[in-house]
C-alpha cells in the first residue's frame, strides 16, 4: 500500500549556515550580531523533543540530515512522499518584529527548495510563512507557488487572532489562487506575540501544555468556518497538522446545534457548519488518541461522518513519533486506504512514486 | 374535524398575534401580510411555547460579511433556542425537517392550520 506521511520535521543542521545567504543583507547583519532564533513557547519536554535513536551518524539534530532521513524514517517504514514542516522555524510568525518574521520564512523556503527539495522527489515542501503580515505572506506564497515541489501553505498554530478573521484572508486569497492548501502546527502558543495556550490561562508544565493543544486548533477551525472563509474561498483546504482528532465530533455537533438558532448574526453560512469542516478541512493523525477500547476511536471517526477528512503523519523524528505499522486500530478498507495515502495524495496533487530518488 | 371560533379578524390586523386555546390545545394565530396563519404553540424542537417568541425579519443569505435584512414580520424566533420559523409556510429557515405543528386542512392548505374567516369571525378546524 502506498504511504504518504503529512507530518514529517526536517531540522536544521546549522541554522545560521542554512538561512543567512538567503537574508537581505540588513538582517544577514543583525544575524550575525544577534545570531538566528525564533520565540520560544517555554515549556520543555522531560523526554526531549527530538527522538534519540533518530540523531544522524553525522551528528547534529535529529532530521537535519536528509539522507538520513530518508533511511531512517522512509525506507524503514515505505514512506512514498514525506510532507516536511520544518523545525525551530514557525515561530517566525509570532516576532515581535514581523519583518524579521518575514525575512525568515522566506529565507527558510529558499534553503528548503536547495537542501531537501532537490534532494529527493520524495520530499515535499510546505512554504512557511509569517502570518502576522498577510500582505507579505502572500507575496511570499506568489514567489514560491511556482515551485510545484511546494505543496502547501504551513503556519504557526499560535496567533493572538482567530484565523478565520478578516485580516488573514489575503493568506488565503494567495493560497486558494495557486490550489495550496493552508496548513497550522502547534508549537508556538504562548510564544512572542501569541496569546496564552488556553483562553483560561498557561499551563504549568510541557505535560499539560501538550494535553490541551487541541483547543487552539479547535478555536481556529471554529473561526474559519464562522467567518465565511470557506464561502469566501471555496477552493480553500485548511488542514490543523499534530493537532489532534477526537474533539472534531464535539465540535461539529455544537456548531450545527447552535447553527438553527443563531444562524442570523452568520448569513453567508449556506451550509451546516460541519458540512464545511468535512469539506474543508483535514486533520493529520497523530498524536492518535489511544482510547483503552481501541474501538472508540473508530466511533470517532464514524462520527467524523467522512473518509477524507483525516491524513496519516508520524510526527518523526519527534518524541511522540507514530508508527505507520502500529499507531491507529484497524480500519474498513476505505477508510485505510483513505487515511494512509489517498486523502493526502488527492490534498497535494501526488501520484505514485515513480523514481527511487 | 370541528370549527371552533377563536377570533374576530378585527383582532388580527397584519402583523398581529393571538393565542387562543381549545379545549387542552394552545394556538397562535398570527396574520402574516395580510394572511391568519394558526400553528401550535409547541416548538418541534423541545417543546417550547414557540408562539410567544418575537416576530421580526432576520438576515437574509448573503456573500460574507454583507447583511441584507429580510422577510420582515415574517420570522417567528422560538423563545428558548432561537430557532426562525418562516411564518409564511411553518418551516424553520434552514432546517428543512423542522416546521411548526400544522394539522390536516380542509381546503388544501398544508401550511397552516385550516381556518376559515366568516362574518368576521376566524375559526380553526381541530379534531374533536
Amino acid at each position: 500500500m502506498r504511504l504518504i506521511d503529512a507530518d514529517v520535521h526536517n531540522a536544521f543542521a546549522d541554522i545560521k549556515a542554512e538561512l543567512r545567504p538567503f537574508l537581505p543583507r540588513l538582517w544577514q547583519e543583525f544575524a550575525d550580531r544577534h545570531g538566528i532564533a525564533v520565540p520560544p513557547a517555554g515549556y520543555v519536554s522531560p523526554v526531549g523533543v527530538q527522538r534519540e535513536d533518530a540523531r544522524p551518524p553525522s551528528g547534529g539534530l535529529a532530521g537535519s540530515d536528509p539522507g538520513h532521513l530518508i533511511k531512517d524514517h522512509m525506507e524503514r517504514h515505505g514512506v512514498d512522499y514525506a510532507i516536511l514542516t520544518g523545525s525551530h522555524i514557525l515561530g517566525a510568525s509570532v516576532h515581535f518584529d514581523p519583518d524579521w518574521g518575514t525575512a525568515l520564512a522566506a529565507a527558510y523556503n529558499m534553503n528548503l527548495a536547495g537542501r531537501w527539495l532537490d534532494r529527493s522527489e520524495r520530499f515535499r515542501g510546505s512554504i512557511i510563512i509569517s502570518h502576522s503580515d498577510p500582505q507579505a505572506a502572500a507575496l511570499e506564497i506568489e514567489r514560491c507557488a511556482a515551485d510545484k515541489r511546494f505543496v502547501q501553505v504551513l503556519m504557526a498554530a499560535g496567533s493572538n487572532r482567530l484565523f478565520g478573521q478578516r485580516f488573514f484572508h489575503p493568506i488565503y486569497e494567495a493560497a486558494s489562487a495557486h490550489g495550496l492548501p493552508v496548513a497550522i502546527h502547534p508549537g508556538t502558543e504562548g510564544a512572542g506575540t501569541a496569546d496564552t495556550p488556553t483562553p483560561a490561562g498557561r499551563p504549568t508544565r510541557y505535560f499539560e501544555w501538550h494535553n490541551i493543544v487541541p483547543i487552539n486548533a479547535m478555536a481556529h477551525v471554529n473561526s474559519l468556518v464562522c467567518e465565511g472563509v470557506f464561502e469566501k474561498f471555496p477552493r480553500l483546504r485548511f488542514v490543523a497538522v499534530e493537532c489532534g482528532i477526537a474533539w472534531l465530533p464535539h465540535l461539529m455537533w455544537r456548531m450545527d446545534k447552535n447553527y438553527k438558532g443563531l444562524r442570523a448574526q452568520v448569513p453567508w453560512l449556506k451550509r451546516l457548519p460541519s458540512e464545511y469542516i468535512r469539506q474543508h478541512v483535514r486533520l493529520t493523525t497523530q498524536p492518535t488518541e489511544e482510547p483503552e477500547n481501541p474501538a472508540h476511536l473508530l466511533q470517532i471517526f464514524e462520527m467524523i461522518g467522512s473518509p477524507e477528512v483525516l491524513m496519516f503523519s508520524s510526527d518523526y523524528p519527534h518524541w511522540d513519533f507514530d508508527n505507520p505499522a502500529a499507531a491507529l486500530p484497524a480500519l474498513p478498507k476505505e477508510w485505510k486506504e483513505r487515511i494512509f495515502w489517498r486523502n493526502a495524495a488527492e490534498l497535494y496533487g501526488l501520484g505514485p512514486v515513480t523514481s527511487g530518488r | 374535524m370541528k370549527r371552533h371560533p377563536v377570533a374576530q379578524a378585527s383582532e388580527l390586523p397584519p402583523g398581529g398575534r393571538k393565542l387562543v386555546r381549545v379545549g387542552a390545545i394552545e394556538v397562535g394565530l398570527f396574520n402574516v401580510g395580510g394572511e391568519i396563519r394558526a400553528y401550535r404553540n409547541v416548538c418541534p424542537h423541545a417543546g417550547a411555547p414557540v408562539c410567544l417568541g418575537r416576530v421580526s425579519g432576520t438576515s437574509m443569505p448573503s456573500r460574507v460579511y454583507e447583511y441584507l435584512y429580510g422577510m420582515e414580520g415574517c420570522v417567528l424566533r422560538c423563545p428558548w433556542h432561537g430557532w426562525e420559523f418562516d411564518l409564511r409556510t411553518g418551516q424553520h429557515i434552514v432546517d428543512a425537517g423542522n416546521r411548526l405543528k400544522a394539522v390536516p386542512v380542509e381546503k388544501g392548505d398544508l401550511e397552516g392550520f385550516p381556518l376559515e374567516q366568516s362574518e368576521g369571525t376566524v375559526y380553526v378546524l381541530l379534531p374533536g
